[in-house]
């Protein structure tokens, strides 16, 4: 065991170095930097927005359209004693994004119900979602004002009957079933609440993934390229404990750079996220999601990650083979992408679309990559598809045992030494 | 006297070609005992079965009475193997490399300690051997793992090529260190195609060339046998 942690540590303080740090460093604070700028470009979306308005009627009906856009967060700015061509010059010269012209006879058409069209100029200064976000807002707002206005009519002519009804005579109630459960809400917000919850699932298991296999990649390819695996080979420690340690070595430090990563990460999320989760909080799907049993458990969390351990010990025992191969670092940086690929494979697929849906044959494709299992492990937990979860976690670890065996047998013999025969100095070393 | 290794018939084929053609030869208690031949002769692929690297494909090992296809893990507790193109780790300080390399060999930390203290008479960096490898010369470097593989007093060390790309200075240096240790017990296997270097450490030496053992003995047996006046005379008439 003395020996083992001996090269254990070795295996650790060749991992860590002041690349590493730079690059961990750096990598976060990019994270935090588009993160914070996300939140200022976000909270100045959200910000009031100015709106120029020409009121060409200044009836009844036009004042409580410009309070109603007072209420909706909007900063009126008032386009006095101007034509309309002359209030669209005016607010292309300044900062303004929106003009709202009310024509003439636009109050007095409403009893007739035959409003006259407003007109909405939005002055497009970028393509980003915030520079066209005050148009949107425009258009709530609008709309709020048919209804209004509609609803207004509506009790005027038939005053003992409810617009309402009269609009929407054909009415539903949403409900959801899982598993035998019943609750009161819509499939698309709760489908849409689920996946931002576990959104980070895969990215965290992607990364961890490609960290530690680069890490282990790389480890062995150093000790070939720095000429040091002959001799470590020769020392009294067992072949098990060397293939051991860089694994476990590799996996300790992926796991703590993926941590950090993640940290950078939240940062940069939080930018965008942050008005989604409020709006999932207030739309009360948390009690729908606790009725539907959907809530994860800390049972749900323990197996979710058994599942992704496995996964990981899985890419970390590929990494070795691939290691093995490699004749120094450079090599063992395109070797590494075989790996990448099948994590990414999965990864979008489960973003993308729906595995049951797929054919037979991709299917099985999917479920024969090992790191599939784990992407799909959040959601046959919240659908209690057990046989899936259980089935995926065996898979796994038949996977990973015939790969450390495999590993195992390759440093036991001289494969190790003979791969690189093959490949480039079979007769130099003779 | 009993020999520390005795190789019988030893044989290592890659695919098709013979690497090594049944080659036999023992090496004593506290004798340098070197394999001299051309590049590609078969000495490195010897050196890393008896290393316990390369599997043979034939013929049988044995080191103080263990089998070498049986009991790889008790060569490995009293051999020592110095690779031809050996490096060290780059990250590691020097001293952290001799004591990470000790603890492997060391059964209490009082005996890690004085393998280190060893290696560190041996190596003779001073206090060079505070700063990480990477920033070593490739003599410098060379030092720091004849010290690594002498430090623990191995039964039998094996050297392979251990002056390869030295300077003059560097590589007497090794030699004397070489000659020294192996004056206080230890064996050593040795390979080098520097016939003027294996003339002045060698007690015995074998000839090879093409995978085959074509003579042995003393340097000075051989010279009398080829009547040649160095041992590079002795290997052109041997190949005759």
């Amino acid at each position: 065991m003395k020996k083992f942690l001996n090269l254990l540590a070795k295996e650790i303080r060749e991992l860590i170095t002041l690349q590493l740090f730079i690059s961990l460093l750096f990598t976060i604070f990019l994270f935090y930097f588009i993160g914070q700028m996300a939140k200022s470009e976000m909270k100045r979306a959200m910000r009031i927005q100015k709106i120029a308005v020409l009121d060409l009627d200044a009836s009844l009906l036009s004042r409580q359209l410009t309070d109603s856009l007072r209420s909706a967060n909007f900063q009126v700015e008032k386009v006095e004693d101007k034509s309309k061509e002359q209030a669209i010059e005016w607010t292309k010269a300044s900062d303004i994004n929106l003009l709202l012209v009310i024509p003439s006879g636009f109050g007095e058409s409403l009893t007739t119900f035959d409003l006259k069209e407003m007109e909405t100029y939005s002055f497009l200064r970028s393509f980003s979602l915030v520079g066209s976000r005050s148009s949107v807002i425009l258009g709530s707002v609008i709309s709020a004002l048919n209804n209004y206005i509609s609803d207004d009519f509506l009790k005027k002519k038939i005053p003992d009957f409810s617009p309402e009804k009269l609009k929407k005579p054909v009415r539903s109630k949403d409900f959801v079933i899982i598993k035998g459960r019943m609750a009161e809400g819509s499939a698309m917000s709760i489908a849409g609440f689920i996946s931002t919850q576990s959104l980070f699932i895969p990215i965290i298991l992607m990364m961890i993934i490609i960290y530690s296999s680069q890490m282990v990649i790389s480890a062995i390819a150093m000790e070939k390229q720095n000429k040091t695996l002959e001799t470590l080979l020769t020392v009294p420690i067992s072949r098990t404990s060397i293939v051991t340690s860089k694994m476990l070595a590799s996996g300790l430090v992926g796991l703590i750079s993926a941590v950090i990563y993640m940290f950078g990460f939240r940062y940069y999320m939080s930018g965008f996220m942050a008005d989604v989760r409020q709006a999932a909080a207030s739309e009360g799907l948390a009690r729908v999601i606790q009725e539907l049993g959907l809530a994860p458990t800390a049972n749900s969390y323990l197996i979710l990650g058994v599942s992704l351990f496995l996964a990981i010990l899985c890419a970390l025992a590929m990494a070795t083979i691939l290691g093995v191969l490699a004749e120094d670092y450079r090599s063992a940086q395109s070797l590494i992408m075989p790996l990448i690929f099948l994590v990414m494979i999965p990864y979008f697929l489960s973003f993308f679309s729906d595995i049951k849906n797929l054919s037979l044959p991709v299917k099985l494709f999917l479920w024969a990559i090992p790191f599939s299992h784990p992407f799909l492990t959040t959601q046959n937990l919240l659908l209690e598809n057990y046989t899936a979860v259980f089935g995926g976690i065996l898979y796994m670890l038949v996977f990973f045992i015939v790969l450390i065996v495999i590993a195992a047998r390759i440093f036991s013999t001289d494969k190790v030494l003979t791969m690189k025969l093959k490949f480039r100095r079979k007769k130099l070393l003779l | 006297m009993e020999a520390v290794l005795e190789v019988e018939g030893l044989r290592k084929n890659y695919g098709s070609l013979e690497a090594l053609k049944g080659i036999s030869f023992q090496v004593k208690p506290g004798e340098i005992f070197a394999l001299i031949g051309p590049n590609g002769a078969g000495k490195t692929t010897a050196l890393r079965i008896v290393a316990t690297l390369l599997s043979a494909s034939g013929g049988k090992v044995t080191f103080l009475g263990h089998d070498l296809k049986k009991e790889p893990e008790k060569f490995r507790e009293k051999i020592s193997y110095l690779p031809e193109e050996a490096g060290a780790y780059r990250n590691l300080k020097g001293i952290d490399y001799l004591k990470f390399m000790a603890k492997f060999y060391a059964h209490s930390e009082i005996k890690a300690q004085e393998f280190v203290e060893r290696g560190k008479s041996i190596a003779t960096l001073g206090p060079r051997l505070n700063e990480k490898a990477g920033t070593y010369s490739k003599g410098m470097i060379r030092k720091l793992l004849l010290a690594r593989a002498l430090m623990t007093r191995p039964d039998l060390a094996i050297l392979d090529e251990p002056t390869s790309g030295l300077d003059v200075i560097n590589a007497l240096e090794v030699r004397e260190i070489i000659k020294k240790f192996a004056g206080e017990g230890i064996s050593v296997l040795l390979s080098s195609h520097n016939m003027l270097e294996i003339e002045f450490l060698s007690d015995r030496v074998a000839l090879i060339d093409k995978g085959v053992i074509l003579d042995s003995g003393t340097p000075q047996e051989l010279k009398e046998k080829y009547r040649a006046g160095n041992l590079e005379e002795v290997f052109r008439s041997a190949l005759r």
